[in-house]
């Protein structure tokens, strides 16, 4: 019978599968194989993209070389979770920085909220750290880098019972758990039937990596609450930072069609002008750079000098403009019959917390510790029974935080007066409870 | 610490006492300029001066009065000149205007209570309009006009002390100019006022040479009838005595300059 099956049907047999190398997935292979439990399991990552060609040599390669503007930060609970795993001591540490302080103020009414992570347990509020920097950092921990299979998935069906996945190069792959890491547009959850419930918040993310005028000795990363979304500014080394500014999709359009100099102005006029100015700014012709510079000089000159604000951006770093749509997003089930979810399959969020990596690694280290126990006891690990401590531990935690990351999105995209003030009032009082301060920064963690 | 030249900065309290006091002050004597322009000042901050700022840094023309912060005075304008345009240019209009109620642009006190620089100059400006907005409705400086004009601006630019003027001094008024007020001169300037564009935008100062009436129809203001010649065929009438009240040939607000 066994011998009958093979003749007809010749798919590679994996214990477990994991769709996507992002960041969740390969972290996911590496728990896997750094756990003395689950190390026997024959695990496959599929991604379309070259990441080992790309990424493989990276930390030589990337020595001097400008930032990339996918930066994510990473709270000292991930980072603990890639020290346990062994991936952190390969992460290349020069083009990583941890951050000890966070600011965050309201667009309208600049009331402000300073959170200093010196005396909370953690030391540090979160690291920034290039995404490619983490992948790479995974990929070179033990063997993760032979799990790697390139190429793009055709068709995931089911055969025999279990989920097998036909991939671009004719190999089909059949696996005891097939893991989707594949973002947010998932064909495992599709495969699986899994459906999610959310909206999208119609803003884009304009991400950028920015030179600044000078190094700040202080490590924070600054938050300004506009109506139009929040203003990230994060701290990189060498005088660099990263930028994510949240906005109406056309205005997210219009930034990207600016000069680099127009587009720096607009970054500097964005962390410290008023939004009457931006909106103003933003109804200018986006190739009129001469105009915008000048506007922006003269409001800027206006203003006195607060050095508790992020230094000025000098220069942007040509071609780093980019954009993404933001989103809620959950998935209705994080497993089903072998088939678990991780990663932005699962969720996504709006990144005003920085948490959507963070996320990701919660729910790999939930998934790795349900595997280890069903190993231990002798499940199967595809079955039910084996995954649902996973959903047990991540699920609900994740949907606390998208539920905080959305309120307080919603809190701050208003500028109606009697909120601004109830806001202010709220901010003003917590800025001043350090205990609960410290309390809302281990909870991030 | 001082932001500008003449400001004059205040703590909490004494800008509650300055509050209360002027308040108090300029109800009982509306004449008293210098009461009336602290009240306002009071009044202003925080929200509302920060909230024309804010309309005039969302237009051009309003961006570009806040970068020259130009002011109003008999120097910068040149009477004059202005004497010597066609009738029906806005700068005609505008000094026939000062002729008729022989008053001066330059009896506008300095704001110094208000903080913000720009804040401060919205309010400054504001003030020096005021003049412009009396021509372009055509209204005296009697109180009867004065009040129209108030809840004109009120109507247009949100300033509190024009909105509690327009409502608490009616009733210190005759009961025939009470009528007039609430028949003709208060509908028209609530119906204008929030019809009209933002009257900070406009750059007086550039507008002089234009049409009035052209002016009128691109801001959305239409002219009230005319209240001096109202006024003045219910002055032919018999007269009863009229007993407490304000003599109504005086500007009540602000001095007359010679």
């Amino acid at each position: 019978m066994l011998r009958f099956r093979r003749l007809v049907h010749t798919a590679i047999k994996k214990d477990i599968l994991v769709v996507g190398g992002g960041p969740a997935g390969l972290s996911l292979v590496t728990a896997l194989k750094n756990s003395a439990l689950t190390r026997h399991l024959d695990v496959a990552v599929v991604d379309g993209q070259p990441i080992v060609e790309r990424l493989g040599n990276w930390a030589a390669n990337n020595k001097t070389t400008e930032f990339e503007n996918r930066v994510i930060s990473v709270t000292p609970g991930s980072v603990s979770f890639l020290e346990k795993i062994g991936a952190w001591e390969n992460v290349v540490h020069e083009r990583t920085l941890a951050y000890d302080e966070m600011m965050i103020w309201d667009g309208e009414s600049g009331a402000r909220i300073e959170f200093d992570a010196f005396d909370s347990a953690t030391g540090t509020v979160a690291t920034m750290i290039e995404n490619s920097n983490v992948q790479q950092a995974l990929l070179n921990t033990g063997n993760t880098r032979d799990t790697v299979i390139q190429a793009q998935v055709e068709k995931i069906h089911t055969v025999n019972g279990l989920p097998t996945v036909k991939l671009n190069n004719g190999i089909e792959i059949e696996a005891r758990l097939l893991v989707g890491a594949d973002g947010q547009n998932s064909p495992v959850r599709q495969f699986a039937g899994i459906t999610t419930e959310g909206w999208d918040y119609s803003r884009h993310g304009v991400v950028a990596t920015m030179h600044l005028e000078f190094d700040d000795f202080k490590q924070t990363a600054y938050q300004r609450m506009l109506k139009t979304g929040p203003l990230a500014f994060l701290p990189l080394p060498n005088a660099t930072a990263t930028l994510v500014w949240s906005t109406y999709p056309e205005r997210a359009q219009w930034l990207k069609q600016l000069e680099p100099q127009a587009f720096t102005a607009m970054v500097n006029a964005g962390v410290r002008l008023d939004m009457a100015d931006l909106d103003y700014l933003h109804s200018l012709d986006p190739k009129n750079t001469d105009e915008i510079i000048y506007e922006v000089t003269w409001r800027l000159n206006t203003l006195d000098e607060d050095d508790t604000l992020p230094t000025r951006v000098e220069s942007i770093v040509p071609k780093s403009v980019a954009s993404f749509p933001l989103k809620l997003r959950q998935a209705d089930e994080y497993i089903s019959e072998r088939v678990a979810l991780v990663g932005d399959a699962a969720h996504a969020t709006h990144p005003l917390t920085g948490q959507g990596l963070n996320m990701g690694q919660r729910d790999v280290a939930a998934l790795v510790a349900a595997l280890e126990l069903a190993v231990s006891r002798g499940l199967d690990i595809g079955s039910l029974d084996a995954l649902e401590p996973y959903p047990r531990r991540a699920y609900l935690q994740n949907q606390l935080l998208l539920g905080v990351n959305d309120s307080l999105y919603k809190l701050y995209s208003t500028d109606c007066e009697p909120i601004v003030r109830l806001r202010t009032l709220g901010v003003q009082v917590l800025n001043k409870l350090g205990f609960v301060k410290n309390k809302l920064v281990e909870m991030a963690d | 610490m001082q932001r500008y030249p003449g400001h004059v900065p205040l703590n909490t309290f004494q800008r509650l006492f300055l509050f209360a006091s002027s308040g108090i002050a300029a109800y009982i004597s509306p004449r008293r300029a210098d009461l009336v322009a602290t009240f306002g000042e009071m009044t202003s901050q925080p929200f509302f001066a920060r909230r024309l700022k804010k309309q005039m840094l969302s237009d051009p023309v309003g961006r570009e009065l806040l970068r020259e912060k130009p002011r109003i005075t008999s120097k910068t304008l040149n009477l004059d000149y202005l004497r010597s345009l066609p009738s029906n240019t806005l700068g005609n209009e505008y000094v026939q205007w000062l002729d008729k109620e022989n008053v001066s642009p330059d009896t506008r006190l300095p704001v110094r209570f208000i903080d913000d620089p720009d804040e401060a100059y919205v309010i400054q400006r504001y003030r020096e309009c005021h003049d412009f907005y009396h021509a372009i409705a055509g209204l005296p400086v009697v109180m009867e006009g004065e009040v129209a004009v108030k809840m004109f601006e009120f109507a247009n630019l949100g300033i509190p002390m024009t909105g509690l003027a327009a409502i608490s001094e009616p009733f210190k008024l005759p009961k025939s100019m009470q009528k007039r007020l609430f028949d003709i001169y208060l509908p028209w300037a609530v119906y204008n006022g929030f019809k009209a564009k933002c009257l900070l935008n406009v750059y007086w100062e550039k507008e002089l040479e234009r049409d009035a009436n052209e002016l009128r129809k691109e801001l959305g203001i239409s002219l009230p009838p005319d209240m001096r010649a109202m006024r003045a065929t219910r002055a032919m009438r018999p007269k009863r005595v009229v007993r407490n009240v304000i003599r109504p040939d005086s500007d009540p607000i602000y001095e007359k300059s010679n």
